[in-house]
């Protein structure tokens, strides 16, 4: 195993010795899921102590029952199923609030870092979100209820249909309302505790309205919102504003949809009034009420009474709808690019080739990285500044994955897509060697203090 | 300068610019009387704008472009314009202002006419698209090509514009037609095993080097035809990729010696026993 390591790994497996002037780092995420794994291992390789992870599903459930986040870490603390894998908590005695309150005495670098990582993946903690999303008057943050409310008491005995889209909007006044409460409690339990991304931030970033109008303002190239003087709150109002707007093709997003979920490119034949929508939301009609689910095939909607019902429902749940530009092309496929920019730096980056309009689906779309796409250092450098800039217009966030599109034609321009403060899982790429979660760990080793809330965030010149 | 591909992209469209003006540009610089290949790929919403738009211009300034061989009007891929969406008009002008052409590739069947074909020199016609009118095919089966080597043709399905049946096909596999035609594709199509049935015995066959049946919806049936055709049997190779199969064809393929076949891409009926050509969105 020794044989043909690089200095670059060498020095990774050698342990750190003051690992008291570590900043410690807290976890919530999902125990066990390829996200939390990935960081410990990174840690682990750099020599740095394990995150402490503090399991969403122990949390939410600690909230419900009355309880705080400091409740919830305790109960980790005392080992009741702590989650770390191996090796000593990051702190076992005292506890974690009197040990992020001595900052004064242990100097600035013991405060902790508190990273939020992504809920999905875990029936258990999608529940509790629900839940948490149907309680009234939880948070600002959130909008009116959607017409597809699950009663908050139906919300934790509900079981998984593989697949199936639960109420959207509920799930995400649900986890608006986690963020918030998450920083509302951190502030008052570690008031010294940093955040990688804030909570708001992340909030905002997975609002696809939010975050497009955000990135507007700040000046960051966007694909052009379809603008309606009325709400567009169902398919008619839809025909509508892309009539009026002369805007024939345009992506649906549901809002606070991830990856695929919830897309739909849809344009219409001024011509002849055609229609068709490519997405992977598949419906079906049960009992009279229409069920969505994703799909993990593209779908092909042409009849009206089905885009309709589609656009409704996505409509009513809070979209974003946006125009559908022509991507660059490689062969046959169109691509975009998936950015990770962290602590200001752009590093890691993945081509995302499809045969469809629809880049992130993760089932069947190849990947390249960008020299292998052909992208040349002038593209990739259009495609880095742009992601930047998207990153800049969050400064009190350290990371996340920005995809990015280029225009088709002979001088592509960059717009962003998405921001994904989670979007730093990624596979089978390098940058100077190192994996995604290991370049980030190794940049707050080097930098812990050029950190958004610390100091400064780089803004672009 | 061999090949230039002009492109108005979305932000060149909102900005107001037009293929008209690409083409001008193009023009005037000195590289354009070396210039071999022109494709003029998406002239901006080509579901409502037709190249009526630049056609004029192009036509107009074919002397500035001297060496031109290959032209390809309307590549574009689906982000740009869905195939059956292109809006195409009379192309014919283009083969009148280009006497020296040697290729002409046309995407996008709606409003398309190439009436009369003429042209001297041309040795390779390719129309690319989700159905094609049988009035492109009487057309064709009309046209004086004396120097055609290759017809590619998407006959694509009625949905998309194919508006016809074998009988519009039939023409095109007459010997004689196109004296030096050596290639041969009429795919895409949702006929496909009327075409193989028809085009098995067909008199063109002995002129062909290469038959095309891809792209479409050839299943057993098709290909027993196929099969049991000596002609079949002569040519330098059969393009079968993309069709519907059954497994025991495809071995039966395998082991018919001596023919150089691709048949590539099997597909599978959708759960009603429906079966779609390849490009038909």
């Amino acid at each position: 195993m020794m044989s043909g390591m690089t200095e670059m790994e060498e020095n990774l497996q050698r342990p750190v010795k003051n690992s008291e002037l570590e900043q410690p780092l807290l976890l919530i995420g999902n125990p066990n899921n390829r996200r939390t794994l990935g960081l410990q291992e990174a840690r682990q390789r750099l020599g740095l102590q394990p995150a402490l992870v503090l399991p969403y599903a122990r949390l939410l459930k600690i909230w419900r029952q009355g309880g705080t986040i400091a409740n919830a870490l305790q109960q980790c603390l005392e080992g009741r199923g702590t989650t770390y894998t191996q090796g000593e908590p990051w702190v076992s005695s005292p506890t974690l609030m009197s040990y992020a309150n001595h900052d004064s005495a242990h100097g600035v670098k013991s405060v902790p870092l508190i990273r939020i990582d992504a809920p999905g993946e875990e029936w258990e903690v999608e529940r509790e979100l629900l839940f948490l999303g149907a309680v009234k008057d939880i948070s600002p943050l959130t909008d009116s209820l959607s017409a597809s409310m699950i009663p908050a008491a139906q919300t934790l005995t509900l079981e998984q249909e593989w697949g199936r889209i639960y109420a959207p909007n509920q799930w995400f006044r649900g986890w608006k309302a986690c963020l918030e409460r998450i920083a509302r409690e951190a502030q008052e339990y570690w008031p010294n505790a940093r955040f990688m991304n804030d909570p708001h931030d992340i909030a905002i970033m997975f609002d696809k309205r939010k975050c497009q109008q955000h990135l507007s303002a700040h000046g960051v190239h966007v694909p052009p919102t379809l603008q309606s003087s009325e709400l567009i709150s169902n398919y008619e109002d839809l025909r509508t504003a892309m009539k009026t707007a002369g805007m024939n093709r345009v992506f649906v997003k549901l809002a606070c949809g991830s990856g695929a979920s919830g897309v739909v490119a849809y344009q219409i034949n001024p011509q002849t009034g055609a229609e068709i929508a490519i997405t992977t939301v598949g419906m079906e009609r049960v009992q009279g009420e229409i069920i969505f689910y994703n799909e993990g095939r593209m779908r092909r909607y042409t009849r009206t009474s089905e885009i309709s019902a589609l656009m409704d429902w996505l409509c009513a749940e809070g979209a974003q709808i946006e125009r559908w530009m022509a991507k660059a092309t490689y062969g046959s496929s169109v691509f975009d690019i998936r950015q990770l920019v962290a602590g200001g730096q752009a590093a890691h980056a993945v081509v995302r080739l499809s045969q469809t309009p629809i880049t992130n689906l993760h089932l069947r779309n190849e990947r390249l990285l960008p020299v292998e796409a052909g992208l040349d250092e002038h593209q990739m450098d259009g495609v880095q500044k742009e992601a930047k800039a998207a990153m800049a217009a969050f400064p009190n966030s350290w990371s996340a994955g920005i995809d990015v599109m280029l225009s088709a034609g002979t001088e592509p321009r960059a717009y962003i897509l998405d921001v994904n403060p989670f979007g730093d899982l990624l596979y089978r790429v390098q940058h100077n060697g190192l994996g995604t979660y290991e370049w980030e760990m190794e940049l707050l080793r080097k930098e812990p203090h050029n950190h958004a809330g610390y100091e400064h965030h780089r803004r672009l010149p | 300068m061999q090949e230039v591909k002009l492109t108005v992209s979305y932000d060149d469209y909102e900005d107001g610019i037009r293929m008209e003006k690409l083409i001008r540009e193009l023009a005037a610089k000195p590289e354009a009387g070396s210039l071999e290949s022109l494709i003029i790929g998406d002239w901006g919403q080509a579901y409502e704008n037709s190249p009526d738009e630049f056609m004029g211009t192009l036509t107009g300034l074919a002397s500035s472009f001297p060496s031109l061989k290959k032209l390809f009007i309307g590549d574009m891929g689906f982000e740009e314009c869905e195939v059956s969406w292109i809006i195409q008009t009379n192309l014919t002008p283009l083969l009148v202002a280009f006497p020296e052409l040697k290729s002409f590739t046309v995407k996008g069947s709606s409003g398309l006419s190439l009436e009369p074909i003429e042209h001297a020199k041309l040795e390779e016609l390719i129309i690319i698209c989700g159905g094609l009118p049988k009035s492109v095919l009487a057309s064709i089966s009309r046209a004086k090509l004396p120097e055609l080597r290759k017809l590619e043709l998407y006959l694509g399905v009625d949905n998309y514009g194919f508006d016809g049946s074998l009988e519009d096909v039939l023409p095109l596999l007459e010997q004689g037609l196109f004296p030096k035609l050596v290639y041969l594709g009429l795919k895409d199509s949702e006929i496909q095993d009327e075409i193989a049935k028809a085009a098995a015995e067909a008199p063109i066959l002995d002129q062909l080097e290469i038959l095309d049946l891809s792209e479409g919806t050839l299943s057993d049936e098709g290909a027993e035809a196929l099969l049991a055709s000596d002609k079949i049997k002569k040519l330098k190779h059969l393009n079968l990729s993309y069709h519907y199969m059954s497994d025991e064809m495809l071995i039966r393929w395998k082991r018919s010696s001596g023919i150089s076949v691709d048949v590539s891409e099997q597909q599978q009926s959708d759960e009603d026993d429906w079966r779609y050509p390849s490009l038909t969105e």
